[in-house]
């Protein structure tokens, strides 16, 4: 795109800072072959085009072209600098172009909302199991007192269970593991309060049962059976990937509303931090059904378990209040029940 | 939109360079950024963010400063930022190393805990110095950069020695830090060679905190005395309470933000020039609801238009109340202040808002 003789040169008004004074010497711009010529009433310049660095255009702003020695220009008249452009072959950087163009603004949206979605549905779940194994033990091991720490804190009371029944339990969950070659676990009885019959695991091996769970199994093959899941959880570290998860869920919603409200940061976060996910709950079945056969007893047992906890939550007080938190995080519990029961189940 | 000074300010804008009359010129601070301008910008910096993990953030800021900076105008010559994306990520670097260590530590043990909390604050007012003088190097208006050279004993005074006052003395000269960290701020920054100096009085700032306290006891007893009697016959109201209190926190910090940008501005002057800040708390207020609703109701997507409207108005009410001509100003003797801007890669910039 050479401009021909017959044509004049396109020229364009800007203000001309000398970035030693903070006086503006109103100048005109003119492009000839590869140099940038710049006239005011007492000064004038002329500099090749390589050695002046364009700012990007950002709506109706004042674009800057700097010079080398530090001074610069404003130009505020966009058509004329536009047409100066055209005749110097200059072309905006794809990251401008695509700040600027609706479609490509469009697209920059659906986009990023698709690789979200990807990174949190699949991404992030990858990275936690990669990074769960190499948590320290200390880390571990701290988490899992604090959580503790707050459940005794006023959620759950001591047990009631007999000492006696409570190391029954203890042994015969250790026959089992013993066997299988199993994470270390610590078995504690709670009285659960309002959360009623439950069994959970913290990430270091403490499995921590209720006594109204130990009251609704018809057996202790019952309670074991549930334990053998809570240790499935363990042995694949699930509870330090949601944390994990969790954390990261955390960081991006504070980073992403950081700048307006950490208020409104904070709503989001507790409801992604909500139970293991429905992967995880069938591979923990999986390995409690596994175990229980090695013992000579049916995965049947856990979904009994399973029928029985979900009744007793269903049929429970809500209104004390009491959150059914383990059919909360446990949305497919018939599923999971058939699945337990069902006869390819012995295939695997 | 409506900018009252606008108007006066229109044969002003139009020979800014004109000699000194006997009253003092008023020019008004322009901006004129657009949220759907910005919204692409923003939106663009987000993917790129998310897909570099975080990576991309420090290019970012310096593309969302430079966007707020170019679109302010004043007597006719627009700001710039230059700050370095490479300094900027050094910066987060650190002090996400920083959180993380602080976090991880309490994990370990309590006493690791507050050794690290120790080192933190050792070392916080350091980096604060360090990232306010990053943020004025790399400011430019009409050619000229600002500066910034308080030193290390100031920060020390109002980054550590202050906040501890403050704290042991229940909050109650918590007004009078504000002040020595404006005047710490302000006393110590430069345009060119030409000095910025503040002389707001504590009275000031103990009116303002004052009158924000008595809103927040007010309303505290005004939820009271709105759930006590509900709460005899059901107590599950009490589920309302967290929503009211940050309803009361709404209120009280639009009118923190306009009064303490009012009596700050109005009382900083820049050599023989002035200011004048005229933010009205219930615009603010007005502004800063409407925006909570639209950022609520588009997920986030409102934001980049919010940030927008809270800027036009906030620096629209600003005014430079000129002693003489604005050519006067040149740059000051130390080569820094010129715009070629060196020696700002080994400054970390830490973007704590102050």
């Amino acid at each position: 795109m050479s401009t021909s003789l017959s044509e004049p040169a396109p020229s364009v008004a800007a203000l001309y800072f000398d970035g030693r004074s903070a006086r503006a010497h109103p100048a005109t711009l003119t492009l000839r072959g590869h140099d940038l010529h710049l006239n005011a009433t007492d000064l004038s310049r002329i500099d090749a085009l390589s050695t002046v660095r364009l700012s990007e255009p950002m709506g109706q702003a004042a674009r800057i072209i700097t010079y080398e020695d530090g001074a610069h220009v404003e130009v505020r008249d966009h058509a004329a600098l536009a047409v100066l452009l055209a005749a110097s072959g200059q072309r905006d950087s794809a990251v401008v172009r695509w700040a600027f163009q609706p479609r490509a603004v469009l697209a920059m949206l659906a986009g990023l909302l698709c690789a979200l979605w990807f990174a949190w549905q699949f991404g992030l779940p990858w990275a936690a199991r990669l990074a769960a194994p190499h948590v320290p033990d200390e880390v571990v091991t701290a988490l899992s007192q604090q959580t503790l720490a707050w459940v005794d804190g006023g959620v759950m009371t001591a047990s009631t269970l007999d000492a006696q029944r409570q190391q029954a339990l203890r042994d015969a969950l250790a026959a089992m593991v013993r066997s299988g070659g199993l994470p270390a676990h610590a078995l504690i009885f709670r009285s659960g309060g309002a959360i009623g019959a439950n069994a959970f695991a913290l990430p270091d091996g403490t499995l921590i049962v209720t006594d109204q769970l130990v009251a609704l199994a018809g057996s202790d093959d019952e309670v074991l059976a549930v334990l053998l899941h809570e240790l499935g959880h363990v042995r694949s570290r699930h509870g330090m990937r949601m944390l994990l998860q969790g954390s990261v869920s955390a960081l991006f919603m504070a980073w992403y509303l950081g700048d307006v409200s950490s208020l409104l940061a904070m709503a989001p976060t507790a409801l992604i931090q909500a139970g293991y996910s429905r992967d995880m709950e069938r591979e923990a079945d999986d390995f409690a059904a596994r175990m229980l056969r090695r013992q000579g007893l049916a995965p049947a047992l856990l979904a009994d378990m399973l029928e029985k906890l979900a009744g007793a939550h269903d049929t429970g007080d809500r209104a004390s209040g009491s959150l059914p938190a383990w059919l909360s995080s446990h949305p497919d519990t018939s599923e999971r029940i058939a699945h337990l029961r069902s006869g390819d189940f012995m295939l695997n | 939109m409506h900018n009252p000074f606008d108007e006066p300010a229109v044969p002003a804008a139009g020979n800014p360079f004109a000699p000194p009359t006997g009253d003092p010129q008023r020019e008004a601070v322009l901006f004129s950024g657009r949220g759907a301008e910005y919204f692409g910008i923003w939106i663009v910096n987000l993917a790129l963010t998310v897909l570099t993990l975080g990576i991309y953030s420090a290019w970012a800021k310096v593309r969302r400063l430079q966007y707020f900076y170019r679109h302010t105008t004043l007597g006719g010559g627009a700001f710039d930022y230059h700050g370095d994306p490479r300094a900027i990520l050094k910066g987060r670097v650190i002090g996400f190393l920083l959180l993380l260590a602080y976090n991880l530590s309490f994990q370990y043990s309590p006493l690791a805990g507050m050794l690290v909390a120790v080192m933190l604050a050792a070392v916080m007012p350091e980096l604060l110095r360090r990232s306010l003088r990053f943020r004025a190097h790399n400011t430019s208006w009409r050619g000229l950069r600002f500066a910034f050279d308080g030193d290390t004993k100031g920060a020390y005074s109002v980054f550590l020695k202050w906040p501890l006052i403050t704290v042991v003395s229940l909050y109650l000269l918590g007004p009078l830090w504000h002040q020595r960290l404006k005047q710490y701020q302000f006393d110590c920054a430069r345009y060119g060679d030409t000095r910025f100096a503040i002389d707001a009085p504590v009275a000031s700032f103990y009116k303002v905190y004052g009158l924000a306290l008595l809103v927040v006891l007010l309303g505290i007893a005004g939820i009271v005395a709105l759930l006590w009697p509900l709460a005899a016959a059901d107590p599950a109201v009490f589920v309302f309470l967290p929503l009211l209190l940050i309803a009361l926190a709404l209120l009280v910090q639009p009118y923190l933000a306009a009064r303490l940008q009012n009596l700050v501005w109005n009382h900083v002057r820049l050599g023989a020039h002035r200011f004048e800040s005229t933010v009205s708390a219930r615009r603010l207020y007005v502004i800063t609801l409407t925006n909570l609703l639209g950022i609520v109701f588009t997920l986030g997507l409102f934001m980049p238009f919010a940030a927008i409207r809270v800027s036009r108005y906030r620096l629209g009410c600003v005014t430079l109340l000129c002693a003489g001509p604005l050519d006067d100003f040149v740059a000051g003797l130390s080569a820094d202040a010129a715009a070629t801007g060196e020696g700002a890669a080994d400054l970390f910039d830490v973007d704590i808002a102050l």
